[in-house]
């Protein structure tokens, strides 16, 4: 069994970003009960801060079985909203459909061919998603536990479990 | 250092807004508006639900007037500081007095702080804290007898001596036998003080953090506010308010405070800017 997590690289999941109320409760909650199933040995797939995002996930949660795991850190875009970080882009809710399409699939023919470009205007963070497509051939369950932009940015988190 | 005030306890980074209660006709601020006993409870329930942890029930105005006995200053605090007691267990009840006999009286009614404003001027008020493990606040006043205002006072240095004169009042607390972590010390601006010496104590407070012992600040709608901005009583809210925070960054925990609203929101904004308290609820730039 080969277990894939992917999860947003927010940095409000960090630590040193916290304040009294938690802004992200349920998202944090649905990342770590994801990684909660990851073995104890888990390779990251993340650029910049969405490594230590993958991290401090890691910390957080006991792991014991042995079984490969792979945490990838990406989101959809940050455009959804006018009060988006990128403010709101018209072809976001499309991009974010097809993607959320392709991983839900999964298809890791679509994943390797997304429009990059197009994920750099739209703000997504989607540079370890065509690896991701990578990990996932044959029979494959998915679930997405968490699937909302509560602040214009598209976030889910999923696990893909292959046999 | 934890904090704990008769029977409330507070962490090590708690600010306390210590809301003023006067049971007098004459104070200078709100001239006789809680005089009466109902008046007053209203004050009370008012700033507690303002968020006040703490209220400083005071019988007697700070400036000169009207001589108050002790029979009258008992008869204006004792009764209300049991009836606050009833109705706000969880508020810290403060009682500003310098009479040991009053405020023996109060803590037997469920005082829980003695605020010694006139600095020691009756030595057995520390004996009546630690007889009822109650806190105690000394504060500076440079010698002056009680309900007096300065007259060319001056200072070698107005901290130094504030900082000599409440540590060794502290020290004699703690020989007494009031509890280390129930003593607390004020500067006391305008007591003794012209307004130079209560402004040199406000950009300096940080000296005073630096003893270790707990520092209280009252600050509020005083004359070196009123003095420095040409305003009136009235109109000092926002110079009372920059002053306070100003003392906030430096470190002081406890503020007498007027206005509990807007004192808290600016103790909130300059202790989350100092470090040491976070966020409400951060999400900007964070998605």
């Amino acid at each position: 069994m080969t277990r894939v997590v992917l999860v947003p690289g927010v940095l409000a999941l960090l630590p040193e970003y916290a304040g009294f109320a938690d802004p992200v409760a349920d998202l944090r909650a649905a990342c770590l009960a994801a990684v909660a199933t990851l073995g104890t040995d888990v390779e990251v797939l993340a650029s910049g801060s969405g490594a230590r995002v993958a991290r401090h996930l890691l910390d957080q949660v006991p792991r014991s079985d042995d079984h490969p795991s792979y945490l990838v850190v990406g989101n959809g875009s940050a455009t959804r909203t006018e009060r988006a970080p990128g403010h709101l882009d018209e072809r976001a809710a499309d991009f974010d459909a097809r993607l959320r399409a392709a991983l839900v699939g999964p298809d890791p023919v679509a994943l390797a061919a997304l429009d990059q470009d197009l994920a750099t205007e739209l703000w997504a963070d989607t540079g370890q998603l065509g690896r991701l497509g990578g990990l996932l051939g044959g029979d494959c369950d998915v679930q997405v536990t968490y699937a909302d932009a509560p602040y214009g940015v598209q976030y889910w988190v999923m696990t893909w479990t292959t046999a | 250092m934890t904090l704990r005030l008769g029977r409330h306890a507070f962490a090590d980074d708690a600010t306390i807004m210590m809301a003023i209660v006067n049971r007098t006709p004459d104070s200078f601020y709100d001239q006789g508006a809680t005089w009466a006993e109902d008046k007053a409870s209203a004050r009370v329930d008012l700033v507690v639900g303002q968020g006040a942890e703490m209220v400083d029930i005071g019988g007697i105005k700070a400036a000169p007037g009207v001589e108050i006995g002790e029979a009258e200053e008992r008869s204006r605090v004792v009764d209300f500081v049991a009836r606050v007691r009833e109705e706000h267990p969880g508020v810290v009840i403060s009682v500003d007095t310098w009479r040991a006999s009053v405020g023996d009286a109060a803590c037997r009614a469920g005082a829980d702080v003695l605020n010694d404003a006139w600095g020691g001027a009756d030595p057995e008020l520390v004996d009546v804290a630690a007889a009822h493990d109650a806190a105690i606040i000394c504060t500076h006043t440079g010698g002056a007898t009680p309900r007096t205002r300065p007259y060319r006072v001056e200072y070698d240095d107005v901290v130094r001596s504030a900082i000599d004169d409440t540590v060794a009042y502290a020290e004699r607390a703690l020989a007494a036998g009031v509890a280390r972590e129930s003593i607390v010390i004020d500067p006391a601006h305008d007591f003794g003080k012209n307004t130079f010496h209560s402004l040199e104590l406000t950009r300096r407070l940080g000296e005073m953090v630096e003893t270790g012992w707990p520092v209280l600040v009252s600050l509020s709608n005083k004359d070196f506010v009123g003095e420095s901005l040409d305003k009136p009583v009235g109109e000092r809210l926002l110079g009372t308010l920059a002053a306070t925070a100003i003392c906030a960054t430096a470190g002081a925990r406890i503020y007498r405070v007027h206005e509990v609203v807007e004192t808290r929101q600016v103790v909130d904004m300059a202790w989350t800017i100092a470090g040491r308290r976070p966020p409400a609820r951060a999400i900007r730039g964070l998605q």
